[in-house]
Formats: C-alpha cells, sequence, structure tokens
C-alpha cells in the first residue's frame, strides 16, 4: 500500500515515499520511515542528499577504457601512471573494483562487466561490457587478463564466454584462487569448494 | 495437531534472487513438496554454512522450516553438484533452460516426484553429453507429459480418426496432431513431418538414454526444437528467456585461434 492510498497525506510527501519505494530491497513500511526521517533531517542535510542523487545523476558517467563507473573518463585508476599497466582484472561491478581496491594487493587495472550472463534473467553477453573489452584487448599490450567474476554458477559461465571469446592466445589468463575463506569452517563446506581447495593447497 | 515446524526434502535447485542485507531467496524443486520457494538467511555471507550448497542445477537433502510466510533453509547439503556439467558453457546453457522450463511447469505445494526424477535423469546426460539437444527435446516432451499435457500422436485431435502415414499438422492449442483433411480456425496450427511425428513417437516410447541415442539431421532436429519449444511456451504462457542465450551459443563462431 503506498501514501497515497491514506487519506490526509501531502501529496509531495505521498510522492517522496512513492519515489523510495522503487529503491530495491525498500517495501512500502521502509519507504514511509525513510520518508518520515528525512522529513526530519536538518534542512541543510536533506538539500544535501537531494544534491547527492542530483549531482551522481549529472556528473557519473562510463569510463572509456574500464568501463567504471567515474566523473570524468579516463578514471583515476586508468589515469595513474604508477599503475601496471599489463594486467587486467574483469569485474562484474563497480563495487568489486572497491573491494579489489581494499587489498592493497592488486596494482593492475580493471575492465567493469556491469552484471554477469544471466540466461534465466535475459541477461545475455550483449548486455554486458563484452564487446567494449574484446575491442580493448584487440588494441592494448598486455600480458595477464584476471577474470574476476563471483564463484557462482553463472559467473563461472560468464568467465567461461570470455576465455572463449577474447581472441588472444599470447596472454595469460588466469582467475582467482577457489577454496576456504578464514573463518570458514571444513565440515560445512561442499564438496566442489573443497575439492578445489584441496587442489590449490600451499607448502607451509 | 499442529503440523511439524520442520521437514526434510530431497531437491533439485532451479535458481536464487538476492533478498535483503545477506539473504538468499531460493527456488527449489523437492521431490515431495513441489516447487518450493524458501529464505537462505546469511547465504551470501561467505562463511554461511549454506554457501556453495544452494548453486543452481545442484541436488541436495535440505532442512526446512516452516515460517509465518516463507519457509526458512536451516541446512544444506549437496548430494550431487554436477561439477563436470558446470565445467561446459553450454552445459551451463541447457541446465539453465531446463532449469527455467521446471520453475514454470513445477507447482508449489504439488508434489511431482516423475517430474523430479526426470530433471535429475536429464542433467546426468548433458553432464555425460553437453552436446546432446534430444536430451532437450525428451525433456521437454515429458515435462509436458507429467504435467497432464502430452500431445496426442496417434489419433486426429479433430476428427479422433487414427493417423494415416503421411505429412499432418500440429497444434498445441488443441491438444497435438491433426490430419489433413480437417481444418479448423487456430493460430497455432503448424506442419508436422513425418520424419518428426515418428521421432515424437520414439520419444513417448522410449527410454531418455535410448532416445539420446538417436542421432537426425538437421533440418528434422530444427522441426522438433521449433515445434516442442512452442508448445512448452504456449502452455507456460510466456517466453523462456534462457533459450535466446542457447540459440547465441548454437550459433556463435569461435575465434580462430580456438577452432
Amino acid at each position: 500500500m503506498t501514501q497515497e492510498n491514506i487519506s490526509g497525506a501531502s501529496p509531495s510527501l505521498s510522492r517522496l515515499v512513492q519515489e523510495l519505494n522503487r529503491l530495491p530491497g525498500i517495501g512500502p513500511k521502509s519507504a514511509q520511515r525513510l520518508a518520515y526521517y528525512i522529513i526530519r533531517l536538518p534542512d541543510d542535510d536533506a538539500y544535501a542528499l537531494a544534491d547527492a542523487v542530483t549531482s551522481v545523476k549529472l556528473n557519473i558517467i562510463f569510463c572509456e577504457e574500464c568501463q567504471n563507473l567515474t566523473d570524468a573518463s579516463p578514471c583515476q585508476v586508468c589515469s595513474d601512471p604508477r599503475r601496471d599497466r599489463t594486467t587486467i582484472c574483469v569485474v562484474e561491478d563497480p563495487l568489486d573494483v572497491l573491494a579489489m581496491e581494499r587489498t592493497r594487493s592488486y596494482r593492475g587495472l580493471y575492465h567493469v562487466l556491469h552484471g554477469v550472463i544471466s540466461p534465466i534473467n535475459g541477461v545475455g553477453p550483449d548486455q554486458l561490457k563484452l564487446k567494449e573489452l574484446f575491442n580493448r584487448l584487440s588494441r592494448v599490450d598486455i600480458s595477464e587478463m584476471v577474470v574476476a567474476t563471483n564463484p557462482t554458477l553463472e559467473g563461472e559461465a560468464t568467465a567461461m564466454y570470455i576465455r572463449r571469446h577474447q581472441g588472444r592466445d599470447d596472454i595469460k589468463i588466469t582467475h582467482l584462487a577457489r577454496g576456504l575463506p578464514v573463518g570458514g569452517s571444513l565440515e560445512y563446506t561442499d564438496e566442489t569448494t573443497l575439492t578445489r581447495a584441496f587442489q590449490g593447497r600451499q607448502e607451509i | 495437531m499442529a503440523p511439524p515446524k520442520t521437514y526434510r526434502c530431497e531437491a533439485v535447485i532451479l535458481g536464487y534472487a538476492p533478498l535483503n542485507e545477506a539473504d538468499l531467496l531460493v527456488t527449489v524443486f523437492t521431490r515431495d513438496q513441489g516447487k518450493v520457494r524458501a529464505v537462505g538467511k546469511g547465504a551470501r555471507r561467505s562463511t554461511s554454512k549454506l554457501v556453495g550448497h544452494l548453486e543452481p542445477l545442484t541436488t541436495v537433502k535440505m532442512s526446512m522450516v516452516h515460517g509465518r510466510s516463507i519457509d526458512i533453509i536451516s541446512q544444506a547439503e549437496v548430494i550431487n553438484s554436477f561439477s563436470t556439467l558446470k565445467e561446459d558453457l553450454t552445459g551451463i546453457a541447457k541446465g539453465l533452460y531446463l532449469a527455467e522450463m521446471l520453475t514454470g511447469f513445477g507447482a508449489e505445494a504439488s508434489p511431482n516426484p516423475d517430474l523430479f526424477q526426470l530433471m535429475i535423469d536429464t542433467l546426468r546426460i548433458i553432464e555425460a553429453d553437453p552436446g546432446s539437444e534430444m536430451a532437450l527435446r525428451y525433456f521437454e516432451y515429458h515435462l509436458l507429459g507429467v504435467s497432464g499435457l502430452m500431445p496426442e500422436l496417434y489419433h486426429c485431435v479433430e476428427c479422433r480418426d487414427e493417423l494415416e502415414p503421411g505429412a499432418h499438422r500440429f497444434s498445441p492449442n488443441l491438444g497435438g496432431t491433426l490430419c489433413l483433411e480437417c481444418g479448423p480456425e487456430d493460430a497455432h496450427l503448424r506442419p508436422l513431418s513425418l520424419r518428426a511425428l515418428k521421432v515424437l513417437r520414439l520419444l513417448d516410447r522410449s527410454q531418455l538414454a535410448d532416445a539420446c541415442k538417436l542421432t537426425i539431421d538437421d533440418n528434422l532436429s530444427y522441426e522438433l526444437k521449433s515445434l516442442l519449444s512452442t508448445t512448452v511456451t504456449y502452455w507456460l504462457g510466456n517466453e523462456i528467456r534462457s533459450n535466446s542465450f542457447l540459440e547465441h551459443l548454437r550459433n556463435e563462431t569461435l575465434p580462430e585461434v580456438y577452432i
């Protein structure tokens, strides 16, 4: 039920509730709570929120190189001369770039696909930034591509598709190690993960 | 007496969608309860005991708790992860095509052990031979059958006369094959060659493994694919979305380096 069904609600409040209700994971009750929270915010905070939403829609573009979301193209990572330009790490989502950067262990470049091949949801190769990846691979000089899609069925299918279509036989194609997470438990680990963890065992 | 709060089941995972911060809304097809939607609490966290056990195209033993509006997955243990199938892109695409059809035809709180077994058997065949198209045709045909929509292949659905050898017509809407003399008004009516009718009858009478030994030419394969997927789509009421990726793989040309 939306606010417009409640008699006495102001039209502008109803509109805010409706707009918030369209966000993923926000139901009608959460939308109402958020709307009333925004009403109670100091004016400056509420305007800052509105300005942030407007600014992100006006200024954010795709980086012409890595397809990550950025204010200026090429993005900070692609234009940084200290980055290792011989390695490209392919990720599903802009949030994955942030996760990789938090590790401080990878200094190469990225390519963001903006999704994975998901046949059941009608997402095929044409809906992803795969054409841009294959064009990029045909013109840049790299030695390794790390396919860092999630180890899910759809992530693996996307990695296989990239492997099949990347069109170069002179670069090393790798994916991230599969195995046990820190804090995990052998007892609850599925057979595929445990097999891969065993295959990738390391000397201590 | 109140029904038990928990139950165990054997299920094949059909798909999932993210829910809340770290949960998964999982769709499974169980042997004894039919299609079930359930929540895997915290299943998206890498340290969750459910992680890896809820991947699509996996058979699992599950413990579930009846929730007020939706069941909760309390435990899941892999029976068969079909790991070889998942190493092949065509195998994955075909498996997801089956999963989408089963999601569409499977009904909640409506046990259908034959349909469950058909899914498991077909996944096994595709795992052994990802190139097998006949396995998909067998699944489509028997999916209709175990759903109570088995097409009529031996008598004209209009005049009820036994079909003579020759070309016929087929209508998903009318429930099967028609002789050439009967010409009802039906937008779904399509030609059916004698060879295609013979293969459909073979699918009807054979076991899955035997049917998959049959090799047919491309024209006949296309006719059967078109006829059965049209029939499945007709009864589903919407397109099978994973079919377009499967077609993409069938039609693709690989870079020279892999040829």
